[in-house]
């Protein structure tokens, strides 16, 4: 198989990565930001049992979670597994990539001083006023790093989803590698990551740029 | 600091001593590191005890024995063996593995077949399904790394074009699982693991159409023919003096005795 083959067999695969990959980040940013407002509720049973949740899922392997949204079902309660995997596979990143977004946005908004809120009550704005006006603005900026972070690492977890049979790009890569006795697909495996990277690193610091407010 | 320096000297002659304890050790026994699927019953697989266990495991300690080697076992990444083979992180793949022509060109030294292996068809014993010709526009799970796979993308690519879809698993449990829970209509896998697995858990069936025929041996580095040749020798002398065939008359292998080259050729 030449190299110019296995390029474009792979490629195929790297829609389905792409496919995991952007609608992990629809869902589980903003999935992210309720689980951050649940666990800093002044409620202690919704912020403990958020807490909680929180924990499993940042304390277990998302290889783990992906068996177990993919399969659990069916052992739990006998229904089909899922013909399309991309289903439970978005299900079990976005709720795994939300936890720790999660953590990243409560990071931001507690790192905003008090004298904030106070300045903001004197003014008069109400709560939600506070909140969408003066404090997102500014978490938005502090996070943004934290999340390139954890961006870039999804970009690379995507490889896991081979775990529930789903054929993205790096499953067909070792699938060459096997019939082939070659180690190339992992090269060109390896050179397809580091340039999804290379544009999500250049994208996240255009809009790091963009948010250059307040100075 | 004088404290420090006093640390670091004292650590150092700890540790000079304990080379020189290593120096001292009666001569080690060689050490066999034997690579296998730790997920591949009856051959090779994580037993009831927690030890690995299997045929070849068993056959190969009784080598061990024979020679007076150590045996390590050592689980691969099976999409990867070959890989790890070459890393020393084991000196042979023993484990059920199919010969491939692609081995013996990359250089590999593989020792004499031992088993006479097809592939066979898993279906859900109430799907209807009967032949291989039954499962056209179906979707069909397969072992990466397997010789089912190879042969579904070699020599029975026409059979594969017939299927909607072939899905790759990493193991042959998530092929199962996927069968039972209605994800794929099929599964392509070695006889004996489909008869182990059939045996097992009730509502499966098996169609055997003698597809791929194809033998399976051990595989070692491409510069290690003098060990292949005395594991081969080895286990010829287990053939003749009937360990072999005290370890294939197991109830747990009554499914791949019939199989078995060495004892089956007279």
């Amino acid at each position: 198989m030449s190299l110019m083959t296995m390029i474009v067999k792979m490629s195929e695969g790297l829609g389905k990565t792409c496919a995991i990959f952007f609608l992990t980040l629809l869902f589980s940013l903003p999935l992210g930001m309720i689980v951050a407002l649940l666990r800093m509720s002044k409620l202690k049973v919704v912020s403990a049992v958020t807490r909680f949740f929180i924990t499993v899922l940042r304390g277990t392997p998302l290889m783990l979670q992906l068996l177990a949204v993919t399969y659990g079902p069916y052992y739990l309660f006998g229904t089909t597994v899922a013909r399309n995997k991309l289903i439970p596979v978005v299900i079990a990143f976005a709720i795994n990539y939300a936890a720790y977004f999660a953590e990243i946005y409560r990071g931001g908004i507690e790192s905003i001083s008090i004298g904030q809120y106070e300045a903001a009550t004197v003014l008069g704005y109400s709560r939600a006023q506070t909140f969408l006006r003066i404090i997102l603005p500014q978490v938005v900026k502090r996070i943004m790093p934290s999340v390139t972070n954890e961006v870039v690492t999804l970009v690379k977890d995507t490889s896991i989803a081979f775990t529930v049979s789903y054929q993205e790009m790096f499953t067909i890569g070792k699938q060459i590698a096997n019939s082939q006795t070659s180690f190339m697909p992992f090269l060109v495996a390896g050179v397809f990551y580091y340039l999804f990277n290379a544009i999500v690193d250049w994208l996240m610091g255009r809009i790091e740029k963009r948010l250059d407010y307040y100075r | 600091m004088k404290k420090m320096i006093c640390v670091i000297l004292a650590l150092t002659m700890v540790f000079a001593l304990c080379a020189c304890g290593q120096k001292a050790a009666p001569a080690e026994k060689k050490v066999f590191i034997m690579g296998i699927d730790p997920e591949y019953p009856p051959f090779s697989y994580l037993g009831d005890d927690g030890t690995y266990s299997g045929f070849d495991v068993e056959v190969c300690q009784a080598v061990c024995d024979k020679l007076g080697w150590e045996l390590k076992i050592f689980g691969v990444n099976w999409d990867e063996k070959l890989v790890q083979l070459d890393s020393n992180e084991c000196d042979c793949v023993w484990s059920g593995m199919t010969i491939l022509d692609t081995m013996k060109e990359a250089g590999y030294v593989i020792s004499e077949p031992y088993y006479d292996n097809t592939q066979v068809l898993v279906v859900k014993a109430d799907s209807g399904l009967a032949s291989s010709a039954d499962l056209a526009g179906k979707v069909v799970a397969v072992q990466l790394g397997t010789s089912g796979e190879a042969l579904l993308n070699g020599d029975l690519a026409d059979l594969a074009a017939s299927f909607q879809e072939v899905v790759t698993c990493n193991s042959f449990l998530t092929c199962f699982t996927e069968l039972e829970g209605g994800a794929v209509d099929a599964v392509f896998v070695d006889l004996p693991v489909a008869a182990s697995y059939a045996a097992k858990n009730a509502g499966v069936a098996i169609i055997d159409e003698n597809l791929g025929a194809e033998q399976y041996g051990i595989a070692f580095r491409s510069g290690d023919a003098e060990l292949c040749a005395q594991v081969d020798a080895a286990v010829q002398a287990l053939v003749a003096d009937g360990t072999y065939a005290k370890i294939a008359s197991k109830p747990e292998y009554a499914e791949i005795v019939n199989n078995l080259l060495f004892l089956n050729n007279g």
